[in-house]
This record gives structure tokens, sequence and C-alpha cells, in this order.
């Protein structure tokens, strides 16, 4: 496991949107923009809590939730999701994901807590992207569930008059 | 004066600010505590807090019109002010209050019924030639009607539930061909929705402004209207932002706006404070669409404007006094806007993301003033609405206040939920918000609610391999806020438990 750690030289750290940001090993705490380095300081203070300091502006972060190599961090009141990879890892996901082809299952889930009102369509129907599918009351809000992706509606979990809790499944769609 | 005690039967920022008059006027307030929020904020302001934590009802307090003209009873008050939402626009409420020789800070019972009833409102309305949308008064029953009716108005129409709201069983059609099939969809979403396939039809106006005018009226039969407020910035009517003025207004169409205002409010002897709705058009044709009987939550932009403290002149008039100042005096000075800094996830379509507020700081600026009623440690619950804080700020002009806006909201820190703060932080810099060419489509039409700079994703991208690196690849570690509350990494537990 030592020798392993001494041979990481670099890592890819992957948004959600595919986009890859790499990094040297050990990790400089400053990020280069042209050809200046600018210093990145976390830090912590009962007033703020912790922040990035950055270029003499200070940055709210957060951690939400942090799952073996997957963060999602809050930067400044805005959430981003990341996968740290090590180029091994990386590597294996490459092959993994050729193999795997493109995902032609797209999982809608209950981005928070609350009550089905109602489900907008019906196992068959076709949905565009967009399209609301189903209502979910929470805090007294009303709040439609958009179809993520243009396609065929596969199975329908959510059940009207029903709570839900956060990232429950509600429609399964099967991508065009 | 003849009040001198009044209960506040509300919650949150506004019971706050309407305690802060009070106190200013030297009136005593009463407020509730509730076993929902028994430390909220808004009881520190309260010469005397009453206790209703024990209170078993299966209805909130706030809605509760007996037990509140109860607990007025029971601790002196002289007078009931309702806030906004709960019983604000309850003419029962009102009513109640008044056998009990209560004051309402309010209008009368019947200018609330009377404005709160869309169809008496409107028959009053155009009893008094106030120009609305036009459409046909009374249902529709069949497409061949529904044609007729369609190109005497003219294209584009509206078809909408008679019993229904919020979106459901309404469509838009622009041309007699659509006519048969739309008024079968519409029917169809009526009956399923509310049970009720009946619909009318109403002339569409097409992305249209939301211009709002305040009002004041005393008993003595005097209005005046302060100007109007500019609330175009909504996301499925919920308001976001308002300004005031509107740049959409010259000083001829602020007149003629005003005066109409004010003519609806006599239609019906309002007094108090009171909110006139309309649409306005590109062509600059304005449309009434209801009256609010109660204080706004976005009356602090017409406050800055005009110098006028809304509650305290609700106070007054309440008291039975007289304005003291005629339309002449009113002058409208400089700009303000205001944002509704909300615990919404903007990256899920503005969902409530309720939860314990850890860390909070807002600017003190002196074109800033911040109407709040949470502090650190308080929670966002899910019983009441969303609202943190309302960020207002002045200006000399629009450009100027907008400036100031952007300089305010970099100084907003909250931490614990998530906020509405990348919202106007893109909101400000938009080309088309910025030019005040917007109408109440402009969120609708938005691809995204927020944006960012591809630095800060990089920091953020920094960050997560930094926490990365710490865990797996290094002895040492480092605290950064976590949402405890929500899922908890068993891994950093592991890690914070063995480092003791």
């Amino acid at each position: 496991m030592a020798n392993d750690k001494l041979q990481i030289r670099k890592l890819h750290t992957l948004s959600s949107e595919n986009r890859k940001f790499s990094f040297s090993l050990p990790l400089r705490h400053s990020i280069k923009i042209g050809n200046r380095n600018y210093e990145v300081q976390l830090k912590q203070d009962d007033k703020y809590g912790t922040y990035i300091l950055w270029k003499n502006r200070k940055y709210p972060v957060e951690i939400i939730r942090s799952r073996q190599n997957k963060y999602e961090i809050l930067f400044n009141d805005i959430s981003y999701t990341f996968t740290v990879e090590t180029p091994f890892s990386l590597q294996r996901m490459k092959v993994l994901s050729k193999q795997k082809g493109k995902a032609d299952k797209e999982v809608v889930k209950a981005p928070m807590p609350g009550k089905i009102i109602d489900v907008l369509v019906r196992e068959g129907s076709q949905v565009l992207r967009g399209e609301p599918i189903v209502i979910l009351e929470a805090m007294k809000m009303q709040n439609e569930i958009q179809s993520p992706v243009s396609g065929h509606v596969q199975k329908i979990t959510a059940r009207p008059n029903t709570n839900v809790m956060k990232d429950d499944i509600l429609v399964e769609i099967k991508v065009d | 004066m003849k009040i001198k005690r009044i209960l506040i039967a509300n919650r949150g920022e506004i019971a706050i600010r309407i305690m802060k008059t009070a106190r200013k006027m030297q009136i005593e307030t009463v407020a509730v505590k509730t076993a929902v929020e028994p430390n909220a904020l808004y009881l520190s302001f309260a010469d005397t807090v009453f206790d209703n934590t024990e209170d078993s009802s299966d209805i909130p307090v706030f809605l509760d019109i007996d037990k509140l003209v109860d607990i007025a009873l029971k601790t002196g008050a002289d007078s009931v002010h309702p806030g906004y939402g709960f019983l604000a626009e309850n003419a029962y409420f009102a009513e109640k209050c008044l056998q009990n020789k209560i004051e309402f800070i309010g209008p009368s019972p019947d200018a609330i019924y009377k404005m709160g009833n869309k169809t008496i409102a409107r028959k009053i309305a155009m009893a008094n030639k106030i120009p609305m949308a036009s459409g046909h008064q009374g249902n529709v029953s069949n497409e061949e009607e529904a044609v007729k009716i369609a190109e005497k108005i003219g294209y584009p129409v509206i078809i909408k539930a008679a019993s229904g709201g919020g979106g459901r069983g309404m469509r838009i059609v622009r041309k007699t061909e659509d006519m048969e099939k739309m008024f079968q969809i519409a029917g169809k979403e009526a009956e399923k929705a509310f049970n009720d396939p009946s619909v009318f039809i109403e002339k569409y106006i097409e992305n249209p402004k939301h211009i709002e005018f305040q009002i004041l009226g005393d008993k003595k039969g005097n209005v005046v209207h302060l100007g109007e407020r500019e609330c175009s910035i909504q996301r499925k009517h919920q308001k976001l932002l308002e300004e005031a003025p509107s740049g959409a207004l010259n000083e001829k169409l602020r007149t003629e706006m005003g005066k109409i205002a004010v003519q609806i409010a006599r239609a019906v002897g309002y007094y108090s404070a009171g909110t006139v709705e309309f649409l306005l058009d590109s062509e600059g044709r304005f449309y009434f669409m209801e009256m609010n009987t109660r204080i706004q939550v976005e009356h602090p932009v017409t406050e800055i404007i005009t110098g006028l403290d809304l509650i305290e002149q609700q106070i007054r008039i309440a008291n039975g006094e007289q304005l003291r100042f005629t339309q002449k005096d009113v002058r409208l000075e400089g700009w303000a806007i205001e944002c509704r800094i909300n615990a919404e996830d903007v990256q899920a379509g503005f969902a409530p993301d309720p939860g314990k507020i850890e860390k909070l700081s807002l600017p003190d600026d002196k074109y800033v003033r911040v109407d709040t009623g949470i502090q650190a440690g308080s929670a966002i619950v899910s019983s009441y609405d969303s609202m943190i804080a309302k960020l207002i700020v002045r200006g000399k002009d629009r450009k100027d206040a907008l400036q100031n806006c952007k300089k305010a909201l970099d100084k907003v820190w909250i931490k614990g939920v998530k906020t509405t703060l990348p919202f106007f932080r893109m909101l400000v810099r938009h080309p088309k918000f910025q030019s005040g060419n917007f109408t109440t489509a402009f969120i609708e039409n938005l691809d995204q609610y927020h944006s960012n700079s591809e630095y800060e994703e990089m920091l953020a991208a920094w960050l997560a391999t930094k926490l990365f690196v710490e865990e797996n690849l290094s002895d040492e570690s480092i605290n950064i806020d976590f949402r405890n509350s929500r899922e908890f990494s068993p891994w950093l537990l592991n890690k914070r438990i063995s480092q003791f």
C-alpha cells in the first residue's frame, strides 16, 4: 500500500459534466492561471466556518456528501459533484465505459423529501425532455418533476398520496 | 393614540418589522411563541410573549381565528396586526376582531371580502370602467361559442378553468383552427384537476410586465398612491426580486396607472395599505389583475423611494388618523431593489432546502437594509415559508442600485442550506435584466438559474482533490463544514473517531 501511494503522481478530478481537472502530487496550494500562480488557502474560523481564500476573496465551502472517491461540494453556494480518479482508475473507467456503451435508462429520483400529489404519465407513455411527469409537494409548494430525457416510461414507482424520501426512485425512463 | 398594545398575528421577519415600528411609536407588542420555533428571533422583539407551545390543536395558531382573538383578549391587546400570509386577507378574521372590540390593522372586512373574491372584484372593476383583459363574463359551453368570443376579443386568447388555478386547465389559443382541440384539452384538464370542466375565455396578454401600485387610504376617504413596484422577476407566480420604481413607466403612465389604482381602492371604500396589481404589455397598455388587501413582502422598496414607514401609516390609519399628506406631497426618489434570499436549491429548480442555518453574516453597509427573522442557529422549517432574509439595496438610480446590489450579494454569507444567492448573482449580471427590458417570462426562458466562473469550478475541484488526498494518501486530516444532519460519510466519521 505504501508503495502505491508513492507511485501516484497525478490525480484527475472529473466534474459531473465530465470536465477534467488534473492536479500533480504532492498537491500544491496554488492554482495557475496563465503564467501566474495564485495561492489557495483553506481556512476556518468561528464566524465563517470553512472557506477558501483566493485572490483576496473568501468563498464559503461545505461538503454536502462524500462517498469513496465521490464528493459533492458546495462552493460559493453552488454545488459541484466530482469523482477523483488516479491514473489507474481513470484508465479502468474508460475501459468499462466502452464495454457498457451508452446508458439507455434514466432513473428519475425525488430531489427532496415530500408527498407525491400526482403522477402525470403512465407506463409506456412517451415523454419529452422537460415534460412534467410527477407533482411533488414539499414545504407547501407543489413542484413539477420534469423528465430529464426524451423517451418512454418504463416503470413507475411513485404512487399518488404517498410520502417519499430524497433520492427515492419515482420513474424509470427508457431513452429513445 | 388609542392603540396601545398590538398582538402580532404572525412570525418571522414581518413580525419583527411590525414590532420595530411599534417600538418607535411607543406602542407595546405581544408575540406568540409556538412549539415549531420556540427560540425564534422575533420573540425577542416583543414586550410580551404569549406562550402557545402547549397548544395541541391541529391548526397552526397563526391560522386559528378564535385562538388569536382569545390571545388578544387575554393579553390585553387592543389591536391585531396580521402581517402578510396566514390570516392577513381573511375577512372573517378582521370581522371577528372588530366584533371583540379589537382594532384590525388593515382594511375593512368588506373590502377584504370584495377584493378577495375574483368574480366580485372583476365586476366592481368593470362597473368602474377599470381596464381589464377583455373577456367573457361567465363560462363558455362549446367550441362554437369559444370561437365567437375569441374573434370578438381578438387572438391570442387564454382558456382558463373556472374553478382552477396554478396553470392547470389553462390553454393559450393563437388561431381559430386550434380552438376545438385546445378547448377540449382545457375542459378535460379542468375536469381532472378540479372536478369541474367549466372554462372561461380571456384575452391573453403576451409577455407582460407585472407592475403593482402601492396605495394608502384613511378612514376619512382620502386615498393616495405611492408609485409602482416592478415585480416581473417571478417563477410560478412567486416573486423573487422587486424594484421601485419601474424603468418601464414614464411620468405620464405612472400618473395614469396610479389614478386607476386609487379609483379601484375608492370603489370598495378602501383604507389601510393595499396593492393594486396590473399587467403591462409592450405597447404600454395595462390591465387590472387583482388587489392585495395587506402589507406586501416587497413593501420595503416603496418605503425606500418614498421615505415613508408603511407599517406606521397602517397603525395611524387604524387609529383613525387622517393621512398627513396628499398625492402632491408624494415624492419618489432614488431606486430600490429587493432580493428574496430563500432556502431554495436553484440547481434543483428552486426546490425548498430546509435545514439549520449554521453560519449567517449579512452586510450592514449604508446602502443596504436587511429584513430577517433568522439568525445563526435558526432553522428553516418546512411548516413555514423558506425565506431567510430580504436584502434591500438603494441607489441614486437603477445603475447605482444594481452596482450596490452586486456588492451586497457578495457579502451575504450563509451556511447550512442552499439559497437563492447564486440566482441573484447571475441575475444582476444578466444583460437583459440590466437593460430593464424583461417580462414575467424572463425566468422560464433561462437555460440555467445560476452561473459561475470557470475558476470557481476549478477551485471546487481543487478542494475535492484535497479531500481525496487527505483521506486516502496522507496521515493528516482536515475538518471542513459538513452537512451532518443529512448524510454522513461513514468514512469521514471513522477517520474522525480514529483521531481521538
